[in-house]
């Protein structure tokens, strides 16, 4: 039997720190037992009636921490003692390091990590300003994954990144890519020569899994946010991203995704791009986005043709779009339109990617005649049938639940309704794999679309369902996998949300339809 | 340029003490994880911790507790014009919210409103059960049940800074056993005398932690943290489940041990 006694005066660790610190000495090999108490008269009574009441112990006051360990031998003991002198110092230290705990602040995390240069702030919107300040301020670029943002505080955050020579991405930024690192929802793909600037994310993730499906990589992908190419914010960090693209050695190429941003903001960024000189391509999409080519920088109407102009471009071979990459799409289309009936014209796009959801809707626009979306007037959809192209991610949706990329219900439920539809033709869906998606988001839709694709043919229906998989083989989920699990479920899976879109269009709207897209060389809406 | 940390909820005591203590120079007494401790010259404390119910009587709620732990304990702490400033940071209170941690004293209704408290069945500290321990909480519940003074300062000095913690058990306690009664029947302390309450504090001067003591002080007076008044007043099954499993969950043992001592005040009341 031996003993060491430490004494701490004046020291105050919290009581969770005491009682862990006595569980930890009791479980050392050698420790008979242990008293770890402020030296109170009451306790000094305790100690001495467990025999552990040493001479030091006993000239402890009430504000000192008391240690007695009794143990086989005096060198156990002593490592006991020693052992908690170390623990407390590092507990101080880390607080003194400001590193004690998971980090509750900034600074507290910028303490631990002090070599971070990227902070990712998803917070409620009415603190997400001054925390993305707060990290500015401390020299690391910002990824804003909130969105409820005002304009007002957007601006001054996004001059103050400027200034600052930093990065600040979003509101609502969903992914990006910053030195081959995926932020948010992102899909594995290569690191390559390809910087993007991004007003979309799942614009974003079509285009960069399009990329990679053909062997290119990308270099940065920057996301801006959805209001950052309008009027007030001006394209504050869209051009300055540029810059940073232009700078960067490895870009090769640079592309600008988004929506048709206010018209003196696309000419400065159309101006921008012109002075870095690099191949550029532009994909913003709207009604009026025709393709074209201005030396070095190309326009194109789709997220695909993006990809794909961008392959032309670094593999140095012509490109011309296309409506369909698959030369049987002609006969797939009259095999599901032979399955329908007369009633049947109208295509339903049940959409998780927002981006892609607009795409479409500009597609069969095109190509069908009005269609209904809450992208564009809630109110047509009260009045109108017909066509309709939901964005599932929008905040109708989602009030107490999570977004469609992970949560399915609101898709499901949307599909076991449509399936009511006699008039409905088409099913129209995207998919969204990748880091943050959902761990089987084309399981979680195929027992509906199987069940509701069940239901038009009992009633001597056919159902189309046409889907379209944004991800990649390395994908956690896998994209052949998702894709057979899709196709398994009845659903014609094209690799391209436009070429979804054109197959649905063809489907509902017949030979006019795919005549136009399909009736000569090149004939593409 | 000093960093600020703004204090959003304050107890009365505290807005009283500040009010009063303009132009004082208190230190910094110590400094936890997610709270710290201010001294003044009279022994008195003050503790800042961060958003959310005030877990001390007489403690202050900021809307930011890191910023805090970079103080060393000793630094100078001064009370200015609606702010305490201490070396690089400035604690105003701009839009203070006053929390009135007194209990109401609710005579029948509270003996009612608390008789759950009687069959709670949570673990305390094992430092309760010790000799002195039981022996405390003995006297402690036979005070109670005859309405003896002496024997009220009996229990209490036994209890005083008996135990694990911070504060200490024994504290807990009976900080636990003030509470409900003066909750149920506030008359009780004074009947005993003036000098009761007295000698329980000046032996908390000697026999407890600076912490624990401040903990008994405010409870003499009847003054408790939010989440004991919480217990205290809940009234529905819901919210008293609810108020009885936020207040366990304070410190390691230190909720569980005011239980104790409530449940205690409850039963011998009752018997």
């Amino acid at each position: 039997m031996a003993y060491a006694t430490l004494i701490k005066r004046g020291a105050y660790h919290d009581s969770v720190t005491l009682l862990n610190l006595a569980r930890a000495l009791r479980g050392r090999p050698g420790v008979r037992e242990v008293g770890v108490v402020m030296g109170t008269p009451a306790n000094r009574d305790l100690l001495a009636q467990a025999s552990l009441l040493t001479d030091e112990a006993a000239t402890a006051t009430a504000n000192d921490l008391v240690v007695v360990v009794d143990a086989d031998s005096a060198a156990i003991a002593g490592e006991a003692a020693a052992s908690v002198q170390s623990r407390l110092a590092e507990r101080v230290s880390r607080r003194d390091d400001r590193g004690g705990g998971r980090p509750r602040t900034i600074g507290a995390a910028i303490r631990r990590m002090p070599e971070a240069n990227l902070a990712l702030i998803s917070v409620p919107g009415a603190f997400a300003a001054a925390e993305a300040r707060r990290a500015l301020h401390a020299g690391l670029h910002v990824m804003l994954f909130s969105d409820n943002v005002s304009l007002e505080d957007e601006v001054a955050l996004k001059h103050l990144a400027i200034e600052r020579g930093l990065l600040l991405m979003g509101p609502d930024c969903g992914t990006a890519y910053v030195g081959g690192v995926p932020l948010g929802f992102a899909n594995v793909v290569p690191r390559g020569r390809v910087g993007i600037v991004a007003a979309s994310g799942t614009g974003l993730q079509q285009v960069a899994a399009l990329l990679a499906g053909r062997g290119h990589g990308i270099s940065h992908a920057i996301g801006v946010g959805g209001r950052d190419m309008g009027a007030t914010v001006g394209g504050a960090m869209a051009l300055s991203s540029l810059d940073l693209l232009a700078a960067d050695p490895t870009t090769d190429l640079v592309m600008v995704i988004g929506k048709p941003p206010a018209p003196a903001v696309a000419e400065r960024v159309r101006s921008r791009l012109r002075a870095i000189g690099r191949p550029a391509v532009i994909c913003l999409l709207g009604p009026a986005v025709t393709d074209g080519r201005e030396g070095s920088i190309i326009t194109v109407a789709t997220l695909e043709d993006a990809a794909f102009a961008a392959d032309a471009i670094l593999m140095n071979r012509p490109w011309q779009p296309l409506a369909f990459s698959d030369p049987d799409a002609r006969r797939r289309v009259s095999d599901a339109r032979r399955q329908l009936t007369a009633a049947q014209s109208s295509v339903l796009g049940l959409y998780a990617g927002g981006t892609l959801a607009h795409e479409s809707l500009l597609i069969l626009d095109r190509l069908l005649g009005p269609v209904a979306s809450n992208l564009t007037d809630r109110a047509a959809l009260e009045r109108r049938a017909g066509h309709r192209v939901l964005d599932m991610g929008a905040d109708e949706f989602t009030v107490g639940r999570a977004h469609p990329m992970l949560d399915p219900t609101a898709r499901v439920e949307a599909i076991r309704e449509a399936a009511r539809r006699t008039d409905l033709a088409v099913l129209l869906l995207d998919v969204v794999l990748g880091r943050g998606a959902a761990i089987d988001p084309a399981g979680d839709l195929a027992g509906a679309v199987r069940a509701a694709r069940a239901e038009a043919r009992g009633r001597g229906q056919g159902l189309a369902v046409v889907a379209t998989v944004v991800g990649t083989a390395e994908d956690p989920q896998g994209l052949p996998a998702q894709v057979a699990t899709l196709e398994a479920a009845g659903a014609w899976v094209l690799p391209s949300n436009a070429q979804a879109a054109r197959a649905a269009a063809c489907i509902a709207g017949g030979d006019v339809v795919i005549d136009s897209l399909l009736g000569g060389p090149g004939g593409r809406a | 340029m000093d960093r600020v940390v703004a204090v959003t909820r304050m107890s009365r005591a505290v807005a009283a003490r500040l009010d009063a203590w303009s132009g004082t120079v208190g230190h910094v007494h110590s400094v936890f994880e997610r709270a710290i401790n201010l001294q003044w010259p009279d022994g008195s404390l003050l503790a800042l911790h961060g958003p959310g119910p005030l877990l001390a009587p007489f403690a202050a709620a900021v809307d930011d507790v890191e910023p805090l732990r970079w103080l060393r304990i000793g630094t100078p702490v001064t009370i200015g014009a609606r702010r305490l400033v201490a070396e690089g940071l400035s604690i105003p209170w701009p839009r203070v919210e006053v929390v009135d941690c007194s209990v109401d004293t609710a005579g029948g209704r509270g003996g009612r409103s608390t008789r759950h408290l009687r069959h709670w069945r949570g673990r305390h500290s094992a430092s309760l059960d010790s000799a002195p321990g039981v022996a405390g909480r003995a006297r402690l519940a036979a005070a109670i049940r005859e309405r003896d003074a002496a024997r009220l300062i009996a229990g209490a000095v036994t209890l005083l800074g008996l135990g694990d913690g911070l504060t200490p058990s024994g504290d807990d306690c009976l900080v636990g056993a003030l509470a409900v009664l003066h909750h149920v029947d506030r008359e009780w302390l004074p009947r005993g005398g003036a000098s009761a309450v007295g000698a329980i504090a000046g032996s908390a001067l000697e026999r407890t932690t600076t912490i624990g003591r401040e903990f008994v002080l405010h409870a003499l007076a009847g003054r408790f943290s939010e989440p004991v008044l919480a217990v205290l007043r809940a009234i529905s099954p819901d919210e008293q489940r609810r108020a009885v499993a936020c207040l366990v969950r304070l410190g390691a043992t230190s909720g569980a041990d005011t239980l104790c001592g409530m449940r205690l005040a409850c039963r011998s009341l009752a018997a």
